[in-house]
């Protein structure tokens, strides 16, 4: 009990001590952990969404859709309504193809779903604002009417006829805006198209009146919604051309506009989770010496080595942990938001999995167990006496290095002996910067690629949401791999300035001057900075490579390598702060503190 | 009387080949229950690394250590922890306190691993910054306390699970003339009552309160006085310390 006691204790007194490092091991794990933990639950997310539009929609099981129209058609639909496992049906039921135009002029294709005014029991759109469909006027489907930013008493023209927007309703028995048509007129390819419905009187008049393309459907609800596939094939219609949308289909189509987002989300979370060990391990390793201290204290007050690492791990593991619990919690209240950029879905989404919480849980350890446990393993290993007046380890003689180094520019001079110092974190620092070039690398080729409007004609004046999403995403993602890297590369500038302090104050003492030595600490950081940047374009294509379209289209080059020269500047100008408030530090100062 | 700490041929050396150095040269000491003894000599003797040896921090290259008549020169490195945590105090010349942890807390820190409940460690700790003249400071950190309050919330803490011998390294090397004082009226105190003290020091005035002084020289013991084992002698009252 009192060790349980101790080891709290000492965990919450150093988190006092450090709280800046604390907040930034917290917020690095948080961000790795929703970002991972969003691209890991989005289908399940996508299919629960769907799962309660169709509650609340009464949705069908099937859809049988004909590209016709006529005698036949109904006749061939209704033998299917009569089918044994068919429990209720609705329809058959007209779809007219139309243009649709806002008062903004935003025109959009349409299609019309000739609906009675009191709905039956299968398909009964839930109206979310306004009522439902009465002669004279329309309701919108809620995402088309989000993306043409139309409300309830506005006024829309459908083929020439104008209609008071009477209401804004959601459906499980189509797929998401833009996808409504299901199919094209004939039974052909459908275009990206929006719904809306009328009564059936109106859509029968407005399809009569401009001669438009029509198509029939019947929504059916099964005595066994998992047999779907089984009725489509006990049920072959052989008299007309009939297509069968199953509600598992409709659920899978709603990942469509998903496919680049659990990709962006999933190598995002790892990338950042990179950046977290790397950020992490810097905190460590500039700390390692103070922890070998503290180690070396306890044990000579008794504690077992067992109990120093049980000390040292549980900060960090403990906060990892809040970190993963708190990048749960965001990736659980975000998640409903990006699993339906179309609102034309409802509900709230159901919780993470346990498969998801396990993973960000298996993620965040991984963080804290990876970037601490060396210097942990140190700690517990170096002899008390020797862990009680530990300095910082001292880097190996390179006399090559020395001579080469020799025939530098000064400030040249100081940064190729401070990275030789320090290689592990001369890895780090490059490894940072690659992640940071690839993510830049993969955000310009997702900028790049061609992408077609979901307004009239392919105009651009209703945007493809689907693009709009994965920019978003990886420019989300982007700003945060930035973030992290920003707080890595400032991090390690300040854990070497800090160790290189006494060899800086002695070449201060032989002549170099305070803008020399400022200039060597950002020069520390940019030699491991430079290869990291050039790898980081081929790297970054080659992920992208992984999982975009075969017709992609790469980024100019000299954009790419912008972008590595634009990160290398910007590392030198993030290094400048911290390397010049170190080298301010008054000389005799510094050598009358390593005294 | 009984024998608290017995150390047989102990040798302990430093560095490999010709960085050879021999630091304790084959050592014979006991130190019987109740004894204050002083360890005297030049800097780099041997005199910390002797007291290191008794204490379990380092492992001899050959010989015996046997504390309470158990040896401990063989014990693993947890069985170690834990006869320092129970049997054993240490006092060191540059403090090691815990920076983040209060003064009451650094004192609580060896009940705790000891496996004091959190009252009892806490009544501990109280009582024996009482007894150093630290009640008001129980709360302050070790950055808030000066060199003497610090060295003195260490012996506290030495102190907590009562050990069968406190170790000092140098206890006053870093303190002022009024600290040293303090820290010496402290292991009077402490002798006064009874507790096992082995004392490395430079301080003549230190190695003046002891029973025995024990002078050191390239790792070997040249010398061995009993002294009055009354006091601290004349120098003692020259200081201050008598009368």
């Amino acid at each position: 009990m009192g060790s349980v006691v101790l080891v709290v204790r000492l965990v919450l007194a150093d988190v006092r001590r450090h709280k800046a490092q604390a907040l930034m091991l917290l917020l690095a794990v948080a961000v790795a952990t929703a970002t991972m933990a969003l691209g890991l639950s989005l289908r399940g997310v996508s299919d629960a969404l769907y799962e309660q539009t169709r509650a609340a929609t009464a949705g069908p099981d099937v859809v049988a859709l004909s590209g016709d129209t006529g005698p036949d058609v109904t006749a061939a639909l209704t033998a299917l309504a009569d089918a044994p496992e068919v429990v209720a049906h609705h329809g058959p039921y007209r779809i007219v193809y139309a243009d649709l135009t806002t008062r903004d002029s935003i025109s959009s294709p349409v299609v019309v779903h000739g609906f009675a005014e009191t709905p039956g029991a299968v398909n009964r759109p839930l109206v979310t604002s306004g009522r439902w469909v009465r002669n004279g006027g329309t309701v919108l489907e809620r995402g088309f009417a989000t993306a043409l930013g139309v409300g309830v008493g506005d006024r829309v023209t459908i083929a020439g006829r104008s209609y008071p927007v009477v209401g804004i309703a959601v459906t499980a028995a189509t797929s998401i805006y833009p996808w409504a048509a299901q199919i094209g007129p004939g039974g052909g390819p459908s275009d990206y198209t929006g719904l809306a419905w009328m009564t059936r009187s109106d859509a029968w008049a407005l399809a009569s009146a401009q001669d438009l393309p029509v198509t029939t459907a019947l929504d059916l609800k099964l005595r066994d919604p998992a047999r779907t596939e089984a009725f489509r094939e006990a049920h072959p219609v052989s008299t007309v051309r009939v297509t069968f949308h199953s509600w598992q289909f409709k659920a899978q189509q709603d990942m469509v506009i998903l496919r680049n987002s659990r990709p962006i989300l999933v190598v995002g979370g790892w990338l950042l989770s990179f950046l977290a060990v790397t950020g992490v391990a810097a905190l460590a390793a500039g700390r390692a010496v103070e922890q070998t201290r503290r180690a070396g204290l306890l044990k000579a007050v008794g504690a077992t080595p067992g109990l120093v690492a049980t000390v040292l791990l549980t900060e960090y593991l403990a906060l990892a942990l809040a970190g993963g619990a708190l990048g749960l919690t965001i990736a659980r209240l975000t998640a409903p938001v990006i699993a339906s950029p179309t609102a034309s879905r409802i509900g709230d989404a159901a919780g993470l999995t346990g498969a998801t919480v396990a993973t960000a849980t298996v993620l965040a350890v991984a963080v804290a167990v990876l970037s601490t446990l060396r210097p942990t393993l140190r700690a517990m290993r170096t002899a008390t006496v020797t862990a009680l007046t530990v300095t910082a380890h001292r880097p190996r003689h390179r006399p090559w290095l020395t001579a080469l180094s020799a025939l530098l520019p000064t400030p040249l001079l100081l940064g190729l002996r401070l990275t030789a110092r320090r290689p592990g974190r001369a890895v780090l620092q490059a490894c940072s910067t690659a992640t940071t070039v690839i993510a830049i690398v993969a955000l310009l080729a997702i900028h790049v690629q061609p992408e077609r409007g979901y307004g009239l004609g392919d105009s651009s004046a209703l945007p493809n949401l689907r693009g709009e999403q994965d920019r978003l995403l990886m420019l989300t993602v982007t700003s945060l791999l930035i973030a992290l890297a920003v707080v890595n590369t400032i991090t390690l500038t300040w854990t070497i300035a800090m160790e290189a302090r006494a060899n800086m104050a002695i070449a201060r003492t032989l002549g170099a001057t305070p803008g020399q030595v400022s200039a060597g600490l950002s020069t520390a950081q940019l030699l491991p900075s430079l290869p990291g940047a050039v790898l980081g374009v081929p790297l970054g294509l080659g992920l992208l490579s992984l999982f975009s379209a075969r017709n992609a289209v790469d980024p100019p080059l000299s954009w790419m390598l912008g972008a590595a020269l634009a990160t290398l500047l910007a590392t030198a100008a993030l290094t400048a702060l911290p390397a010049r408030l170190a080298a301010r530090r008054s000389v005799a100062q510094t050598l009358s503190a390593e005294h | 009387m009984n024998v608290v700490v017995r150390v047989r041929g102990l040798v302990k050396e430093h560095g490999q080949g010709q960085s050879r150095v021999r630091a304790v040269d084959a050592v014979d000491l006991e130190v019987p229950q109740g004894q204050t003894l002083a360890v005297m000599g030049p800097s780099g003797c041997g005199k910390s690394t002797l007291l290191h040896l008794l204490g379990g921090l380092e492992r001899p290259t050959d010989g015996e250590v046997w504390l309470a008549g158990r040896r401990v020169d063989t014990l693993t490195e947890r069985a170690l922890a834990r006869l320092r945590r129970r049997s054993i105090g240490f006092v060191f010349q540059a403090f090691h306190l815990v920076e983040e942890l209060s003064a009451a807390e650094n004192v609580e820190l060896p009940a705790l691993l000891a496996g004091c409940s959190r009252r009892e460690a806490r009544r501990r700790a109280g009582d024996l910054l009482e007894r150093v003249g630290l009640t008001a400071r129980a709360r302050h950190l070790p950055s808030e306390l000066s060199g003497g309050q610090r060295q003195r919330v260490a012996i506290a803490r030495a102190l907590v699970n009562e050990p069968l011998v406190v170790l000092a390294d140098e206890p006053t090397g870093n303190l002022d003339t009024a600290a040293t004082l303090d820290v010496l009226r402290i292991f009077e105190d402490l002798r006064a009552e009874g507790q096992t003290l082995v004392i490395v020091t430079h301080d003549e005035r230190v190695a003046a309160s002891a029973d025995r002084l024990v002078s050191m020289r390239d790792g070997m013991f040249v010398d061995d006085t009993r002294l009055a084992g009354t006091g601290t002698g004349w120098l003692g009252g020259l200081i201050g310390l008598e009368g």
